[in-house]
């Protein structure tokens, strides 16, 4: 029916047991929550609906249940570099990324969707970001991209792909449309860009260049103090 | 007659009376007896034993299974046919009611056997003081396995787990530590997993050993000096390539040339591997130097290359 891939199988264990993952092991500062509440509240954001009408909005609940304050000077976005980003990130300590937060962990990697007039999950396919906009998975982490954005404070670093086809910093892109819109101004005292190419990669983007540039305009702009770094060792 | 009439009435109605009694006395019994049942399923019961360590896990059932199937669908479809209910359970039956000073690893077997999968050759990454450094080069290198990159380690890491005697049968107020008795479910099930990794090898191993600590970087104490050299198939494995890593700007207590290195390396070479030592291999540095971009040893261009 649809082009995407169908849900996750077994996705309410894992995202419960994500949840308590996270709670007792990965960050347990964050204290107590109610990993039942937060699938149900999960899963009442997309399930019975239309799965070409959902809206970030509809995640709310979800997100006023997992929230938690992100550090100052932890915020490290990215675009294209996922596992450099997570080694990087060094699982929160050193940096929160999104896929850090309690929100973000449990649903990192995992694909879902309902359908109108049934509470069950699809686990045939779903509609890509292609087919409709609107659907589970773009609308959860468009969310969850402008609460990350909206409470990151002090230095905030970028971490891009120099090698990424088509540019370290694409448009249109969550960075560009879902982030960078919703940093608060006054709370951020620093950007620090790093563009770093893949081992043994081309060098298609850096500092200066191309859309990086476009995304150092953008920011001055904007009133923020950036730097870019080529090649983070 | 009326009086007789009045007085089977008294007794109906002494007898109605009686029954209501006696319901409301069973009632209230059952909901003392209820609340007396819940109320010890949630608490310690005083007859549980103390330990040092901490207890097991809160909500370890959902962690676990959670992981177990994270595992199979997210990450590894090609194990899609791992009951991870089964799994669990076969975990919960090794340690749940059973004193935590007695485990055996019969105890494991069935779960052993539930979770095991084959590992590709050339990719076992063995590991010793060095549990942070290389688990961020599996991540960002999916290339090499650790135990803790494997089903069963995946689901066990950093989670504790002990049972006890009495009712509810776990522990989630301590542990016994390794000092306090051997035989605990925690120890039992790393040495038990090590052994069975080490034999699941085949081709090139790879070990990562810390060269800035000062007891040596090779210990006949660790799991790798007593539990995993001794259970590589030397039929299955061909070669051992050490990495020594050294701490950015941290001591170098110990080099390939070291002393507890060349005895790790005369005890392979015993059991005929052929073996490979490299002082800060590059790959695993350019890691360490993410974090240390200002040092001289993560200039981009050094004297070595």
């Amino acid at each position: 029916k649809w082009k995407g891939e169908g849900t996750t199988q077994n996705l309410e264990s894992i995202v419960i047991g994500r949840c308590y993952d996270y709670i007792r092991i990965v960050n347990p500062s964050i204290g107590e929550k109610n990993c039942s509440q937060i699938w149900e509240a999960f899963k009442n954001a997309f399930i019975n609906k239309d799965p070409c009408s959902i809206l970030p909005e509809d995640y709310e609940l979800f997100i006023n249940l997992t929230f938690h304050t992100i550090p100052p000077n932890k915020s490290l976005f990215w675009e294209n570099n996922q596992l450099l980003v997570n080694s990087f990130a060094d699982r929160g300590r050193r940096y929160m990324s999104l896929g850090d937060t309690l929100f973000g962990f449990v649903g990192d990697f995992l694909n879902w969707c309902g359908q109108a007039d049934s509470p069950g999950l699809d686990y045939e396919s779903c509609p890509t970001t292609m087919e409709c906009e609107n659907n589970a998975v773009e609308s959860f982490w468009r969310m969850l991209s402008i609460i990350y954005a909206k409470h990151s404070s002090g230095v905030i670093h970028v971490l891009l792909n120099g090698s990424a086809a088509g540019g370290a910093y694409p448009q249109p892109g969550f960075f560009a449309d879902y982030e960078i819109p919703n940093l608060q101004k006054d709370k951020i005292s620093q950007i620090v860009i790093w563009v770093v190419d893949d081992i043994e990669g081309p060098d298609i983007d850096s500092c200066g260049a191309h859309s990086v540039k476009t995304l150092e305009t953008r920011l001055t702009a904007l009133g923020y103090d950036v730097t870019c770094t080529d090649n983070d060792k | 007659m009326p009086l007789q009439q009045g007085s089977a009435r008294m007794r109906q109605r002494t007898v109605l009376l009686l029954g209501i009694v006696v319901l409301l006395a069973a009632l209230v019994l059952a909901v003392v007896l209820a609340s007396l049942l819940t109320h010890g399923r949630h608490e310690v019961g005083p007859k549980m034993l103390k330990w040092k360590d901490r207890g097991t896990t809160k909500n370890l059932q959902e962690v676990v299974l959670g992981r177990c199937y994270n595992y199979i669908t997210a990450q590894h479809p090609e194990l899609g046919d791992k009951d991870c209910l089964k799994i669990w359970e076969s975990l919960k039956d090794a340690f749940i009611y059973k004193n935590p000073c007695n485990i055996t690893p019969e105890d494991y077997q069935p779960l052993m056997e539930l979770a095991s999968h084959p590992i590709p050759c050339n990719k076992s990454l063995f590991w010793s003081k060095t549990g942070d450094l290389v688990h961020r080069y599996t991540k960002s290198n999916q290339n090499f396995l650790t135990l803790e990159d494997t089903l069963l380690g995946y689901m066990a890491d950093r989670i504790s787990w002990c049972g006890d005697p009495s009712a509810p049968g776990i522990n989630y107020e301590s542990c016994p530590k390794r000092n306090e008795c051997e035989s605990n479910p925690s120890s039992v099930f790393w040495k038990m997993a090590s052994k069975m990794f080490a034999e699941a090898a085949c081709g090139v191993v790879q070990v990562m050993l810390n060269g800035s600590v000062e007891a040596g970087a090779f210990r006949s104490s660790s799991i790798f000096g007593s539990v995993e050299i001794f259970n590589l198939n030397p039929d299955k494995v061909s070669e051992v390539h050490i990495w020594l890593m050294q701490d950015i700007g941290g001591p170098q207590s110990e080099s390939c040339s070291g002393h507890s290195i060349q005895r790790l390396i005369s005890i392979l070479e015993e059991r005929n591997f052929k073996i490979i030592c490299e002082d800060n291999y590059r790959p695993v540095q350019l890691l360490q130097c993410v974090h240390n971009p200002d040092h001289t040893d993560c200039r981009l261009c050094t004297n070595s290359t």
